[in-house]
């Protein structure tokens, strides 16, 4: 076991190194020109290329790649003099749009969407699984069709116009909760809530939708397995079979895409976070995008990147654990 | 020089640049009650405005372009930063409607003197102005300010007037033998301190200019001129964090949520002739879906009855902003700075009946509904809106041009048939090779090119179109290697005088001149006609000039003029002083008050 979750997690560092190789091959190969975006619209061809040389990009590509590994691991200083500032590690780069590091920028704004997505992750989970519980148990019957009714509304609204229609409904029009400003739970727990929970229902009604069908499907075609219809056979409470024969088989699978959308959603939920204006990371990376700031670009996507391989890795060590034939291949 | 439009168009700034009136009148403190004169100006009630409360400004924006005075370039951030942070030695007065275009003393007692004809100018300064930490602004704060534009490295955005103007040699390719403090040798220092210098006791400050600038006392009115005091300047991080000098100061700023701004209590009144700060703070909220922000304004409920937007309505709710009552006192609907207009390479299509042909044939009304009909603008009749007052005249426009800007295909022909004639050459590329027409590659200009081929098709012109990627689409027209017939483009003046509008767009050494007109025959008499209004410290006089050139270059069509565009705002219902400042084409946000 040890070894298969070294071989796992040597897997994951590899696949970690080839996508910053591959993000920032990607950035280079961008049409844009990182250094004519340093000095604005007033550049002269001699500025963009000094500005190339201080900023390290009239190095080969693979030496630039180097230097910003090597800036992970020991920081990179810009700029000479007195007005010469450093970027300590890790460093993904220094955003001349925002005059902050890269790493700076995403630690400010990696909680907001961490909460974001664990608020309504565990809202989703409860919904999801409740309702499709509710529908497989009813099969055929009128909470069955309404389920079928609404996850078909759910999965096919988008989230923008899911996110506008509440903020515009709740906020706006009927006035029942303050326009949302985020802070953080520890300074006000208030604007905190107020400004999360919209979000965390917009996530959780649209995300739900899936889960209710996926836990549906699970529990109707774990209540045909020998093992279910064995412990109906020995007498116990419908109650305890359904808890611990059909749910416990039917949530493996559920646990395991819910895995991975968490990770997803932890690199950035970028449209709700844009909707409901919560400096989140998803935004940062929407934001850098539109100016064409490459540093935060790249760095983004890496720690994006990063959420879905250690979740990946997780999930493989997980069903190493609880199938020894996961092992062996 | 700057182009302040590119790429900004649709994004609102708005409002009129009107009249400008030069002189050296000391500043005096505008009235910003409304009078009878100003109450027909949206905006303006006959409330009196009163102290207290909190402004809030909604925008789209994830942060504020740049706090940093020297980096702080485009019309809304000049007004924001300038009516609440940033002092310059001149201003323009805070009031509505054309007097706001009037020049006023700020850190200067007056609007300064020129002397060499226009090539030194000298301000006293007012003295008594502090910043928030309660030292004194002082004259070689200004100096210091002034020299971060060299620093062009870091220092960037901002405009470089002070690079184009002052009397500091420059090497065979144009730069500036002065790098800006961060890394000046003493010598290279010297060379700055001998074009910006200090009186001995401090009360006076004088620019020694490479060249006449008849107006120079309106470019220092931008905050690249606003003082600095070197030993609080961080270069590039000051941008987060300038040392204010006005009636307010940061509290708090966080790019993509919020800026809050108290008051500064030691900006003193006494010392400030300008600026009345009505509100004891401002709440800048950033990053908002520009659709939220058009329902808070509509709704017009709890603090959003205090807040103004600064990008504008949404082109979907202009029709029921504008026909709903309920807005009625709080909307409007006006120029904003900028002109558009359809550059021609000149060196290409040389023949001025081609390029009346293409003006006499093309579709306007068809290109203005597809870019969202007559609140996008009026058709131009020139290069100068009617708002620079001085400089505009009416311009008679080619004969037979339809006036509801449909084409007139019958007067193109004729146009075109003299052509043949006249520039048989020119005649071929039109009608058979094809003129190339570079457009940026977005779904609009998409839509637009259509229009282009189809309403010149039908005169018997080819239009070849190459698309453009966006962010590629200037700086691909304005390299001289490019092989393009036409090109198109917008302009907003940088201060109210067509001299950052006429030779920027068609004089050679100009910021964005697309035409490349330097080898037509008329260009000669144009540079030189240019040049004398340029030297024009008679700002009357200048502006007749001003209104002879936009006329000769209509004659001339090397670009065809496009829209006087426009902007819509809505404001909340206990918001006043919610006029568009007529010098940058914006709230003037400082002004703003909260209705009791």
């Amino acid at each position: 076991m040890t070894t298969f979750i070294a071989r796992r997690l040597l897997f994951a560092l590899v696949l970690l190194a080839a996508v910053s190789l591959f993000t920032y091959l990607l950035f280079a190969l961008l049409p844009t020109d990182p250094a004519a975006l340093t000095c604005g619209k007033n550049c002269k061809p001699e500025l963009i290329a000094a500005n190339r040389v201080r900023l390290g990009y009239d190095k080969p590509i693979y030496e630039q790649y180097f230097q910003f590994v090597r800036g992970i691991f020991a920081g990179r200083t810009y700029g000479t003099g007195d007005i010469a500032f450093t970027c300590p590690a890790p460093s993904l780069g220094y955003s001349f749009n925002q005059h902050e590091c890269v790493s700076t920028l995403i630690a400010k704004t990696f909680p907001v969407t961490a909460f974001l997505s664990l608020g309504a992750f565990i809202l989703w989970m409860l919904l999801g699984v409740g309702t499709g519980t509710l529908a497989a148990l009813h099969r055929g019957k009128w909470q069955d069709r309404l389920t079928s009714v609404i996850t078909s509304i759910g999965v096919s609204l988008p989230t923008f116009y899911v996110g506008l229609l509440v903020l515009f409904s709740v906020v706006i029009w009927l006035q029942w909760l303050p326009f949302p400003h985020y802070a953080s739970p520890t300074e006000n727990l208030h604007d905190f809530l107020t400004a999360m929970i919209l979000p965390w229902i917009t996530l959780a009604v649209l995300s739900a939708a899936s889960y209710t069908r996926i836990t549906r499907n699970g529990v109707l075609e774990a209540m045909n397995e020998d093992f279910v219809r064995f412990g109906v056979a020995k007498g116990l409470k419908n109650r305890t079979v359904i808890r611990k024969y059909v749910l416990r088989a039917a949530l493996i699978p559920i646990v395991t895409i819910a895995g991975l959308d968490f990770a997803a959603l932890l690199g950035g939920a970028i449209v709700t976070e844009s909707v409901f204006s919560l400096p989140g990371m998803g935004r940062l990376a929407i934001r850098s995008v539109t100016d064409s700031d490459l540093p935060v670009l790249v760095g983004t996507t890496l720690v994006a990147a990063v959420f879905i391989v250690m979740a990946n890795t997780i999930v493989d060590i997980i069903y190493g654990i609880l199938d020894p034939r996961v092992r062996l291949k | 020089m700057k182009r302040r439009i590119i790429g900004l168009l649709g994004l609102a700034l708005s409002a009129s640049l009107i009249a400008s009136a030069c002189g050296s009148d000391s500043s005096s403190s505008p009235d910003t009650a409304a009078t009878n004169d100003t109450l027909a100006i949206p905006g303006t009630d006959s409330s009196t405005p009163t102290a207290g409360g909190t402004i809030h400004i909604l925008s789209q924006l994830e942060q504020v372009t740049h706090l940093d005075p020297q980096r702080n370039y485009t019309g809304s951030d000049l007004a924001f930063v300038g009516s609440t942070m940033q002092r310059a030695l001149t201003s323009y007065a805070y009031a509505p409607g054309s007097a706001g275009s009037q020049l006023v003393g700020d850190l200067a007692t007056d609007t300064g003197t020129p002397t060499e004809g226009g090539k030194v100018w000298s301000f006293t300064l007012r003295g008594g102005a502090t910043y928030e930490d309660g030292s004194e602004v002082t004259c070689a704060d200004i100096a210091y300010g002034t020299s971060r534009v060299f620093a062009t490295d870091i220092i960037v955005d901002g405009p470089t007037y002070a690079i184009s103007y002052l009397d500091i040699p420059q090497d065979a390719e144009g730069n500036s033998n002065y790098p800006g403090p961060y890394t000046a040798t003493a010598d290279q220092q010297a060379l700055f301190d001998k074009a910006v210098s200090c009186s001995e006791d401090g009360k006076t400050i004088t620019f020694t200019l490479s060249r006449i600038v008849a107006d120079f006392n309106y470019t220092v009115t931008l905050l690249a001129f606003s003082p600095v005091p070197k030993a609080k300047d961080t270069g590039e991080k000051y941008d987060m964090a300038p040392v204010s000098s006005g009636p307010y100061k940061i509290e708090s700023y966080e790019p993509g949520k919020s800026l809050v701004l108290v008051r500064n209590e030691n900006w003193s009144k006494a010392s400030d002739p300008i600026r009345n700060a009505y509100a004891d703070s401002f709440v800048y909220e950033f990053a908002l879906d520009p659709a939220v922000i058009d329902e808070r304004l509509m709704a017009d409920a709890g603090d959003d009855q205090y807040a103004v937007g600064d990008g504008g309505l949404q082109p979907e709710n202009l029709q029921t902003v504008f026909t709903d009552d309920r807005f009625k006192d709080r909307r409007q609907d006006d120029y904003d700075p900028y002109v558009s207009f359809t550059a021609f390479n000149v060196k290409t299509v040389s023949c001025v009946e081609v390029r009346r042909a293409v003006y006499l044939g093309l579709d306007r009304e068809a290109l203005r509904t597809a870019g969202g009909g007559p609140y996008t603008g009026d058709f131009a009749d020139g290069f100068v809106k009617p708002a620079l007052a001085d400089d505009y005249a009416p311009s008679k426009l080619p004969e037979g041009l339809n006036t509801d800007g449909t084409p007139n295909i019958e007067a193109a022909k004729a146009a075109l048939a003299e052509a043949k004639t006249k520039c048989p050459d020119v005649y071929a590329k039109a009608t058979v090779e094809g003129l190339k027409f570079f457009h940026p590659d977005t779904p609009i200009w998409q839509k637009l090119v259509s229009i282009w081929i189809e309403s010149l098709k039908a005169v018997g012109i080819v239009i070849k179109p190459t698309a453009v990627e966006p962010s590629k689409y200037y700086p691909t027209v304005q390299n001289d290697e490019t092989d393009y017939d036409i090109s198109r483009g917008a302009w907003g003046p940088d201060w109210p005088n067509a001299s950052t509008m006429i030779p920027e767009l068609f004089l050679t050494t100009g910021g964005f001149n697309l035409t490349r007109n330097g080898d037509d025959p008329a260009y000669k008499q144009f540079e030189t006609d240019t040049k004398a209004a340029l030297n024009e410290l008679d700002r009357k006089a200048q502006g007749k000039k001003w209104q002879a050139l936009n006329q000769f270059l209509v004659d001339q069509l090397w670009s065809i003029p496009g829209t006087f565009t426009k902007a819509q705002d809505l404001w909340g219902s206990k918001v006043g002083n919610a006029y568009r400042w007529s010098s940058s084409g914006s709230f003037l946000f400082g002004e703003l008050y909260v209705k009791q």
